[in-house]
């Protein structure tokens, strides 16, 4: 198999590449990263729904949309991506998804494991170090190819992450921040730092390329040629165009950041007949934590919300209807035109 | 009629890839089928084209979501697209859960009807077909 080994490449070309590959139907494994940074969003989102448009604007980041699944993400050159690309026929490509990410994410978890950091696979695609998620993938069938996409995370921007995001309010955004710092790791932060500085691209690629060789036989090394570059150009006039970014995409109801799999930050609002009622929440394993209710509707007493708060941390959702039942049949709580029903809008994300 | 683990009824028509397409006075219905939806995982997002689109038989029209993973929906018939479920949009989960019923996905007017015959259906050709994905999948 081809292997494209080029380190530090424009973004665009970082995207370009592996798209213009699986439409000329050639098996690749691309290992590169961007040199300046960049936010790239799925294929089913909404641009302005997701992305922070104006922020991005204003500190020249560019915004682009690519042919593969997941949600949006910031990638900068601390993020190094191997993308590699499969003919759909390809007999390695099992049906089921979550094997395939099993089988190809192998190579990824062997590589974390030989630098020091001890890593598992999580169903369906996420590579945990203890907890917290190490590197984010995705798939796209392109063309007549799988293209499975990924990275290796040596260092992560967590501030810029949660600020190219479109969020409601401030203390979304902070909120973001905060559980992707718990959720999300690097390289850097999982070793002694004296480690860490052992590892680079260069080095990080050897090994990846060692451990993707066992699944698909020996790579001959190959340059961008001609052909390539007109197809990266190509692709560019229909993908870098303000059609193609802001392409109608999933409707969302109310805002919900993916952290990892299992960990959501959501706000949803709703119109009772009294008043407005909005809730931010964290729900990690379908249970609501860091609840935060509020709205224009009538409560009494006023500090009845805030206790509800507290009996919503760490429950269930599929308890949820029964606390709500039980908050109002123990309390002596009244919010006009409001009922559970319109928290149950709210809560159950 | 029950394949090993997957729910296939005999009275519908399926294209390879794993949609069924059933008749309805003049057109045809179609939807993921249980075998599919389980290889799938949770569908996260259907694409649901404007009505009008043009079909042409074994190409993409839409694209389909789960877990991270972008796919394909390959048209069964050459055809024109007239309705698609908006249900769909804000539940696509439907698939997963009722992939023959409220999970159904487009409407489409074949240009030629006769192009039904084409499709894998009849009870031992659906049952052969799904055993032999089956097997050739068994690995997974």
């Amino acid at each position: 198999m081809d292997l494209y080994k080029l380190g530090k490449v424009t973004w665009e070309e970082s995207q370009l590449l592996y798209h213009a590959l699986a439409y000329s139907g050639k098996e690749a494994l691309v290992l590169l990263s961007p040199s300046t940074p960049y936010v790239c969003i799925g294929y089913h989102q909404e641009a302005d729904a997701e992305v922070d448009l104006s922020f991005c604007e204003t500190h020249q980041i560019p915004v682009f949309r690519r042919e593969v699944g997941g949600g949006a993400v910031y990638l900068d050159g601390n993020q190094f991506f191997f993308q590699l690309i499969l003919k759909r026929d390809n007999p390695l490509i099992p049906l089921r998804k979550e094997v395939f990410y099993q089988r190809f994410l192998e190579p990824v978890i062997d590589t974390y494991r030989q630098v020091g950091v001890p890593v598992e696979f999580k169903p369906v695609n996420d590579v945990l170090a203890g907890t917290r998620k190490i590197s984010g993938t995705g798939v796209g069938e392109i063309g007549d190819c799988v293209v499975f996409v990924g990275n290796l995370i040596f260092d992560f921007n967590y501030e810029m992450m949660s600020k190219v995001l479109k969020v409601p309010d401030e203390k979304f955004r902070d909120k973001v921040h905060k559980t992707l710092q718990e959720n999300l790791t690097t390289i850097r932060r999982e070793l002694e730092p004296k480690k860490a500085e052992l590892w680079n691209e260069f080095n990080l690629n050897d090994l990846l390329v060692s451990q993707f060789e066992k699944m698909l036989g020996d790579f001959q090394e190959k340059k961008v040629d001609e052909s390539l570059t007109s197809k990266m150009d190509e692709i560019a006039t229909r993908m870098f165009t303000p059609e193609w970014l802001h392409q109608k995409g999933k409707k969302q109801i109310g805002r919900q950041v993916k952290i990892q799999t299992g960990v959501n930050i959501v706000q949803k609002m709703h119109k009772a007949p009294g008043g407005l009622v909005k809730a931010t929440y964290e729900v990690r394993e379908d249970r609501l934590y860091d609840v935060i209710l509020s709205g224009d509707f009538f409560c009494y007493p006023p500090d009845a919300i805030g206790l509800l708060e507290t009996k919503l941390e760490g429950v269930h959702t599929s308890e949820l209807q029964t606390i709500l039942e039980r908050f109002y049949s123990e309390q002596e709580v009244e919010t006009t035109g409001l009922s559970i029903s319109d928290w149950m809008m709210v809560l159950n994300a | 009629m029950q394949i090993q683990d997957y729910n296939m009824p005999d009275e519908l028509h399926y294209e390879e890839n794993h949609y069924w397409v059933k008749q309805e006075g003049d057109l045809l219905v179609i939807g993921m089928d249980d075998f599919a939806q389980k290889m799938a995982g949770e569908i996260v997002y259907i694409q649901l084209p404007f009505e009008g689109k043009k079909l042409k038989k074994g190409k993409k029209f839409a694209q389909v979501e789960s877990g991270k993973w972008l796919g394909k929906v390959y048209a069964p018939v050459n055809g024109e697209l007239v309705e698609s479920n908006q249900e769909l949009e804000t539940n696509p989960a439907l698939i997963n859960s009722d992939c023959y019923g409220a999970g159904w996905m487009y409407k489409v007017r074949p240009d030629d009807l006769g192009e039904m015959g084409d499709l894998i259906q009849g009870a031992a050709g659906i049952e052969k077909w799904v055993l032999d994905d089956i097997e050739k999948y068994k690995q997974d």
